[in-house]
Order: C-alpha cells, then sequence, then structure tokens
C-alpha cells in the first residue's frame, strides 16, 4: 500500500513534468481557415526608421522574437512606466540575441530619429537590442491596432494621444503569443516566463 | 497583550503618511515608479533630488517643472506637469511621505510651512 501511493506520487509527478516541457505559449488573436490550414492572427506590416536612421521592417525582425510597446517621448501620463518594464525585459535578456525591444512612437511629428536617438541615449540602454522606431503616424495608428494595443489622437488627453501601455510578445513569424500590462509591474514576471518559453520553443527547434 | 501585539503589527506595516502614499500612487508613481527610482537620467531617482527634504518641492509639486535636454539642435522635453488641483494638505501629505520614504534625514512639513512656501514660488 505504501509502495502504490509512492508510485502514484511519481507518476503524478511525471505526467505534471511533461506536460510543462511540452507547454507552448498560446497564439493570441483570431484564427481562420484558410484552404483547409489554420492561419493565426499576424501584427501588420511595417517599415520604420530606428533611432539611428536605420530601416527596421518585418523582415529584419523576422530572426527575433520581440516585445513592442507603442510610446511617445512627450508624454506625461504612462510611459515611463512602461518603458521601465520594457528595461526590466531589456535587463534579463541582454545576453539573448534572440530577443529584441521595439518601441513605436505614435508621435512621429515631434519624435524624429534624432529625437528617438536624445531619448535612447538618455535611457543609457544597449541600442543594437532596442529598436526606437519612427514612421507614419496614420500607419503607426492602424498598426497598434493589429498589435491590439488601441492607440489614437485625442486632444483632451495628456500629450494629445490616448494609447494602452500594454507590452506585446511577437514570435519571429509576427504573431501575438503573450503580452503583459506595462502600467502593471506585477504582470510582468509572467511576460519574463512567457518570453523565455518561446526562446527554448526556438531553441529546440532547431536542435 | 492582543492589543500591544496588534498595534505592533500595525506600526510595522504602514507607513505613518498613508494619505500620502495613496496620492504620490494616483499622481506621481507614473513617472517617479512606486520605489522613486525614476526613469534613468530622463527621470533623476527621488533619493538623490536636491529638492528632498527641501519645503520648495512644493512650487514643483503645484506648478511643475519646465526642463528640457538639448543637444546640438534636437531638444527633448523633460517637463514635469503641475498638480494645481491638489490642495495645499494633500502637497503637505505627499511631502510627508516622500521625505519620509527617500530622506535621511527626515523632519515633518506643516500645513503651514507649505503655505508659506506657495506664496514665495517663482512664477
Amino acid at each position: 500500500m505504501k509502495y502504490k501511493s509512492l508510485w502514484l506520487g511519481c507518476l503524478a509527478l511525471m505526467v505534471l513534468l511533461s506536460c510543462r516541457q511540452n507547454a507552448e505559449l498560446p497564439y493570441l488573436g483570431q484564427t481562420t481557415l484558410q484552404d483547409g490550414k489554420t492561419v493565426h492572427h499576424k501584427v501588420g506590416t511595417f517599415a520604420c526608421y530606428s533611432q539611428d536612421s536605420q530601416l527596421v521592417d518585418n523582415a529584419v525582425l523576422s530572426q527575433h522574437i520581440y516585445v513592442a510597446d507603442f510610446f511617445f517621448t512627450s508624454c506625461p501620463s504612462i510611459c515611463p512606466r512602461v518603458i521601465k518594464e520594457m528595461m526590466k525585459i531589456n535587463d534579463r535578456f541582454k545576453d539573448e540575441p534572440m530577443v529584441k525591444l521595439v518601441s513605436f512612437t505614435i508621435d512621429p511629428k515631434r519624435d524624429d530619429v534624432a529625437r528617438l536617438k536624445l531619448y535612447a541615449d538618455n535611457l543609457g540602454i544597449d541600442q543594437s537590442k532596442w529598436y526606437f522606431l519612427t514612421g507614419d503616424k496614420d500607419a503607426v495608428l492602424d498598426l497598434a491596432n493589429t498589435f491590439f494595443v488601441p492607440a489614437f489622437e485625442d486632444k483632451d488627453a495628456p500629450g494629445g494621444f490616448d494609447h494602452s501601455g500594454k507590452i506585446i510578445l511577437v514570435d519571429k513569424e509576427g504573431h501575438v503569443r503573450s503580452f503583459s500590462e506595462g502600467t502593471d509591474p506585477e504582470t510582468t514576471p509572467k511576460l519574463l516566463d512567457d518570453i523565455q518559453t518561446l526562446v527554448d520553443t526556438y531553441k529546440k527547434a532547431t536542435k | 497583550m492582543f492589543m500591544c501585539f496588534v498595534v505592533l503589527l500595525a506600526s510595522c506595516n504602514e507607513s505613518p503618511y498613508m494619505q500620502g502614499k495613496r496620492l504620490y500612487a494616483a499622481n506621481c508613481a507614473n513617472c517617479h515608479m512606486d520605489d522613486g527610482s525614476g526613469l534613468a537620467s530622463l527621470i533623476p531617482p527621488l533619493k538623490s533630488s536636491k529638492l528632498i527634504g527641501d519645503v520648495s518641492m512644493a512650487c514643483v509639486i503645484a506648478y511643475g517643472i519646465r526642463d528640457t535636454i538639448f543637444r546640438d539642435s534636437v531638444f527633448l522635453p523633460r517637463e514635469m506637469p503641475s498638480f494645481t488641483r491638489l490642495s495645499e494638505t494633500e502637497v503637505t501629505n505627499i511631502i510627508n511621505y516622500v521625505n519620509h520614504t527617500w530622506h535621511n534625514d527626515f523632519k515633518e512639513t506643516t500645513i503651514l510651512d507649505v503655505e508659506a512656501a506657495l506664496k514665495k514660488c517663482p512664477k
């Protein structure tokens, strides 16, 4: 009887461990069927300039998984807190070249390449890992929707823009796989775990 | 004995400036962060601020700061918004919470101190 309980315990542990190893992140957003194949939601296409005047588009990021947020440098409300959470992600994965960070400005009229460079310099971060991107305003506001981040101009909002502070995890194929609320630091540890899970999934697939 | 324990437990867990703490969370923490660490050199940490322990912090809370980072012809606003909607009592509570939490040589600021400081703010 004693041994039976022990064996049952071991079996339960093995099942739990095997579930954990196979844990994959879900695909977020609408899934459709095309020609009998399951097609997951993808973020929109973009071509923006970074703080180093480098053209960054979907193809450049297709070798990486990345976390993205939407902000603007003169934002007086939620942006500093969201950028602070992005810095935590940056610190945790600073030695993992697969992971990049992307911050799209929703105020490209004021946030040109030079201002984004000044902003990034003042953050003191590794700028080969973290892109601050500027492009066409309407295109960026539309793009935000495909990341499930509502962003729009609102003259009554602080700084002239209303937007959510979500931080979105995107895989190499452009699918949204996880997110955190950038305004709530308590949601960051789960996102950090999810990024690690996605990194591990890709590494396991290439072995 | 039980009451002593309850009082002791309460005094361990709570800042003596709870309204200041709540006001800080609602008005200040998005930029200065819950731990006062700020955001790199864009928002310097409160602990090393020249305004810590200085009653002129009342002017900064009430009227904000207009600051700009320049490099060549590029500029980046580094402004703190004004909080004129806060009452003198609320400003006092925030100052006491901030000083009590991050100033090594804490002395309580009174509403009278704040009223006097606000009259002398540079316009």
